[in-house]
């Protein structure tokens, strides 16, 4: 489903750079992108989303090479991908219900097709009692489950995450781990950037650990520090 | 293009000009200076040519026919004429024709004449010279001619006219393309704020996979909004001065003849609301440039 070939990242100021990077994952894993602050984990999924284009090296998602693509096609790949952001990015002046179907709106959905799938996704997260909530009266991580029934309603076969539990306490992090579990256990492939240590201890799933750009470690139902244990 | 994305277009573009209501005013409210004054310096432009054609066409010769000639000895005159060297062209005009042709000019002031015979005019030839410069000594060529009671030709004052009326028309080209950029700059700088604004909002279209006319549409829509309100008023404002001017110029101005309201105003109005509505979309295209890049 993604390939990474050979890709690096120059940064002029060095942080977050990618040192040819080689990875592949397959439909339906759950996978972390590990490493301190500065490694490049966000870099990379930002590849991976098509937000800016790699120094050198190939990029296929979904089959297709992404450093090839005109700027006309970024948009169809992208409704292929649900994206997850540490900060949810809501638009503050619509509701929770306006949120969601904010992204079934530009892709040009049908309304009727709207008003079904939209309460769907907002139960699952179990929000459809705050569904005419604004984001400002929300918790933390309610606007993170806002977020993630965002990223899955457009039935998306891939979820990008950047740290979506950085602002989160424990507790609430645990139940949004739970949600992409969830949405994984249903077939969608999650790839997460995290330095939650104790989340990744918890999911035992596969662990990419970056260091300086590099990859220093890719295990299936890793820990986040396998010295510590 | 699906309808129910017009509608949102419309919506989006609509509630983010209330939303910046005193930007979108600042904006209406300059391109309708621009375009008053634009519309203004068309019509006067649009006169002024029409002027100096009436002119160039009084830059011939004028012969006035002694009024006690028969048609046949005028019809000779007019072959003496047209056998002349440097003559190009000869026009009979016959007084019938020169009191209608008044009657356009003067309108109402010249009811009364030509009715029961009243015609004070003369038969006349306007004769054109291959060369303007020929026309003095052709002139006086055509006056020796028996049968002629007149003469009138255009004089060097005319030619300076007209190259002096060239430098003005371009210098009132180049202050209204001014005016037009200006124009076009603050749109562009209303819908930068809504742009800017709404910059998030933009970011997550296109994380959720908006195409980038999806995005665009709305702002181009409140361009061409705010361009054709601005270009409302300035059309109905020249519409009714300048059927005020032509009026008053009829009156105060008879000998100065005005192009007709009629004829000019509805070109004039495409002309605004095309103008307007081109300086809103490129405005607010020039604006989200650079937003566009992800």
């Amino acid at each position: 489903m993604i390939e990474v070939q050979h890709v690096s990242m120059v940064y002029p100021n060095g942080v977050g750079a990618l040192k040819d990077i080689n990875l592949s994952i397959e439909q339906g894993e759950f996978v972390f992108i590990v490493g301190s602050s500065g490694a490049g984990k966000s870099t990379l999924i930002r590849l991976i989303g098509r937000e800016f284009l790699p120094t050198s090296g190939r990029i296929r998602v979904f089959g297709k090479d992404i450093t090839k693509l005109k700027r006309r096609e970024v948009p169809l790949l992208r409704r292929n991908i649900g994206v997850v952001f540490q900060d949810f990015r809501l638009l503050e002046n619509r509701t929770v219900f306006e949120n969601v179907a904010f992204a079934m709106q530009v892709v040009g959905a049908r309304p009727r097709e709207i008003r079904r799938r939209v309460p769907e996704a907002l139960e699952m997260v179990g929000l459809v009692e705050k569904a005419k909530m604004k984001p400002q009266e929300l918790s933390g991580g309610e606007q993170q489950r806002v977020c993630l029934a965002r990223a899955i309603i457009n039935q998306p076969s891939l979820i990008i995450a950047d740290e979506p539990t950085g602002n989160l306490d424990p507790k609430t992090s645990m139940g949004i781990m739970d949600l992409l579990k969830t949405i994984n256990i249903r077939g969608t492939t999650v790839l997460m950037a995290t330095h939650d240590r104790e989340i990744v201890d918890l999911m035992k799933k596969r662990v990419i650990m970056l260091e300086k750009g590099k990859i220093v470690r890719d295990e299936q139902r890793g820990v986040y520090n396998r010295d510590a244990h | 293009m699906l309808i129910r994305n017009i509608i949102y277009y419309f919506k989006e573009a609509l509630t983010s000009i209330v939303r910046n209501g005193w930007m979108s005013f600042a904006s209406i409210a300059v391109v309708t200076v621009t375009l008053f004054i634009f519309g203004s310096f068309f019509l006067l432009s649009i006169n002024v040519e029409y002027v100096t054609d009436d002119i160039k066409e009084q830059v011939e010769i004028v012969a006035y026919v002694q009024n006690d000639l028969t048609e046949a000895e005028t019809e000779q005159l007019r072959l003496k004429i047209i056998q002349m060297d440097k003559v190009e062209e000869v026009r009979f005009v016959s007084k019938d024709e020169a009191l209608k042709r008044l009657q356009e000019q003067l309108g109402e002031l010249a009811a009364g004449y030509g009715e029961e015979g009243r015609n004070p005019l003369d038969d006349s030839f306007e004769i054109r010279t291959a060369l303007p410069e020929d026309i003095p000594e052709v002139a006086a060529a055509i006056e020796k001619l028996p049968g002629i009671r007149r003469v009138d030709y255009g004089t060097d004052v005319v030619k300076k006219l007209f190259s002096f009326i060239n430098v003005i028309k371009w210098i009132v080209l180049a202050f209204m393309i001014g005016l037009a950029l200006t124009a076009m700059f603050l749109i562009a700088n209303t819908i930068k704020l809504t742009v800017n604004a709404r910059a998030k909002e933009i970011m997550i279209m296109k994380w959720v996979g908006a195409t980038e006319w999806f995005i665009r549409w709305p702002f181009v829509i409140e361009g061409i909004i705010l361009g054709s309100l601005g270009a409302l008023l300035p059309a109905l404002g020249l519409t009714y001065l300048y059927g005020e001017a032509v009026d008053w110029a009829r009156i105060n101005l008879y000998f100065l003849p005005l192009v007709n309201p009629d004829s000019i105003l509805g070109p004039l109005i495409k002309l605004l609301l095309l103008i307007g509505t081109t300086i809103g979309g490129l405005g607010s295209l020039l604006s989200m440039r650079r937003f566009l890049k992800v």
